[in-house]
């Protein structure tokens, strides 16, 4: 085991002095959050968390958000169907917005992040893998405009009286895409990118 | 160390539970994924189309359909068919539904109504229109002729022709009385094939069919009758407030009647009433049963999937 670490928060690069003994754990001599040689098991627990993202995020886009009952007539909308109405109302920019955060890239993040996992062992692509995790992590916080979303359906469910909004299975499956993609970047070590195979399995 | 080693037991070497944990992830959303399809197109009821000459007042997605004031289903497309001269209504129906899509369903679309002497369907001012059914009893079928007005409600009874010179102040639904008790209703009317009568279907609740003998005399009853006589004066007389507004036909029945009118039976309708019926009096036991036996509507049960 190597003596040198570096801490996968702040990047202070320390040793550790000997063997670290059962039921411990290793913390940042500066930032004090754990620190791990690799992320145990990051690789398959990425995979298991985007291809389960990746299976449902066609119910959070197939079903529908919300079924707003007005006045005896119930609505059922889907996330495309918003989007769409709102390009038509005009609203080119909050549509291209909510497009990109609700459909474009949590399908790009969850390819990607597919991509990567599959292919860690292949020796080629290794560019590949290191430019599709930039743009991962470019686009990461644009995938937190949900929470918005959500906000909005919250504030028309205080309507109350007017009208009855009932979630649609799109949001529940929606809001798991949004967590368990969440979860795969958080899980994905990113220094599995540059390690070969041989050197994976050193630190496993 | 490593001679001795090969004599000792050897030690396991299996997953980590709590990996098989995340892999527990795409499992759950594979199963949830699968329940939804199975929900949609296994438990889904069927689709049926309905074809209406005019489909004013509903809605994809919106309107539904509805039997006994309940949700049973949605309509999911409107579209023009057959050349242009009908419309196709598209509808899935829920599950528990499913059987009221057989032969001799009916199907009508309910609009807000303000008929003289009645006003229906107000609900679907604010609510939209819908489309409602009255469940046949045939086989299953998918494909239907929609009613252009809300069938009659199968009231067991018996169904009788009227043929008039006039058609007066009849409407659909105007009361047939007898010694103004309504006894019946008119279903509809119609000109006769050679446009020499009015012919009004009517029907009569199977309680009071015995009232109505093929020697039975009808008249109407709509409107008021005024006669100005010189010795008795002015006299004005209506059968009730309903046949005011409404019209309406009334019956009267012989002493010495004869056999009862059986399904189908024909009748002149007179113009005015004949001084002497007043006078008939006749006698004649009724179809009564215990309240308990009596079924309000025959309306097919459905079965259960």
């Amino acid at each position: 085991m190597d003596k040198v670490v570096a801490c996968g928060t702040c990047g202070l690069v320390q040793e550790v002095d000997g063997e670290v003994p059962l039921g411990a754990v290793v913390k940042c001599a500066r930032c004090n959050f754990q620190i791990f040689h690799r992320r145990v098991d990051s690789g398959s627990r990425t995979l298991a968390f985007s291809l389960a993202a990746g299976i449902l995020y066609f119910p959070s886009n197939l079903y529908p958000i919300v079924t707003a009952e007005y006045q005896g007539q119930s609505v059922q909308t889907t996330i495309f169907q918003g989007i769409s109405s709102l390009w038509h109302d005009g609203q080119y920019f909050i549509g291209g917005l909510v497009f990109c955060t609700s459909l474009f890239t949590p399908a790009l993040k969850i390819l990607g992040l597919i991509f990567i996992t599959l292919t860690l062992n292949w020796p080629r692509f290794k560019k590949t893998r290191a430019w599709i995790y930039k743009i991962i992590r470019i686009i990461d916080p644009w995938n937190m405009l949900e929470v918005f979303l959500l906000a909005i359906c919250v504030s028309m469910v205080e309507m109350g009286e007017v009208a009855t909004v009932h979630p649609g299975r799109g949001v529940f499956s929606f809001a798991a895409v949004v967590v368990l993609t969440l979860c795969g970047t958080l899980t994905f070590d990113s220094r599995l990118l540059w390690d070969s195979a041989a050197e994976r399995k050193k630190y496993e | 160390m490593s001679d001795q080693s090969h004599s000792l037991p050897r030690a396991k070497i299996q997953k980590d539970a709590l990996s098989l944990f995340f892999w527990a992830l795409p499992v759950a959303a594979a199963i949830m994924c699968g329940w939804f399809l199975l929900h949609d197109f296994v438990l889904a009821g069927p689709s049926i189309t309905i074809y209406f000459k005019d489909a004013q007042g509903l809605q994809v997605q919106n309107s539904m359909v509805k039997y006994r004031g309940v949700e049973i289903g949605t309509v999911e497309s409107l579209e023009l068919a057959h050349h242009g001269q009908d419309v196709a209504v598209r509808a899935s129906l829920h599950r528990s539904a499913a059987d009221v899509a057989r032969q001799g369903s009916i199907f009508w679309i309910v609009r807000p109504e303000l008929k003289v002497g009645a006003i229906s369907g107000l609900q679907t001012i604010v609510s939209g229109s819908y489309v409602a059914v009255q469940p046949g009893a045939g086989g299953p079928t998918n494909v239907f002729n929609g009613s252009t007005e809300e069938p009659p409600p199968p009231i067991p009874g018996i169904s009788i022709t009227l043929l008039s010179d006039d058609l007066g102040a009849i409407e659909p639904q105007s009361d047939i009385l007898y010694r103004g008790l309504k006894v019946g209703s008119v279903l509809n009317y119609r000109l006769d094939d050679n446009a020499r009568y009015i012919v009004v279907n009517a029907r009569i609740m199977q309680e009071y069919a015995p009232l109505v003998r093929v020697d039975s005399e009808f008249w109407n009853a709509g409107g008021i009758n005024a006669h100005l006589g010189l010795f008795s004066g002015l006299n004005i007389t209506a059968e009730s407030a309903q046949t005011l507004v409404a019209g309406g036909l009334a019956f009267a029945t012989p002493e010495k009647y004869g056999a009862p009118a059986t399904n189908g039976a024909v009748f002149f309708i007179n113009n005015k009433e004949d001084k002497t019926w007043d006078d008939w009096n006749p006698i004649i036991p009724l179809n009564t049963q215990p309240e308990s036996k009596k079924t309000k509507n025959e309306w097919p049960q459905l079965n259960a999937q």
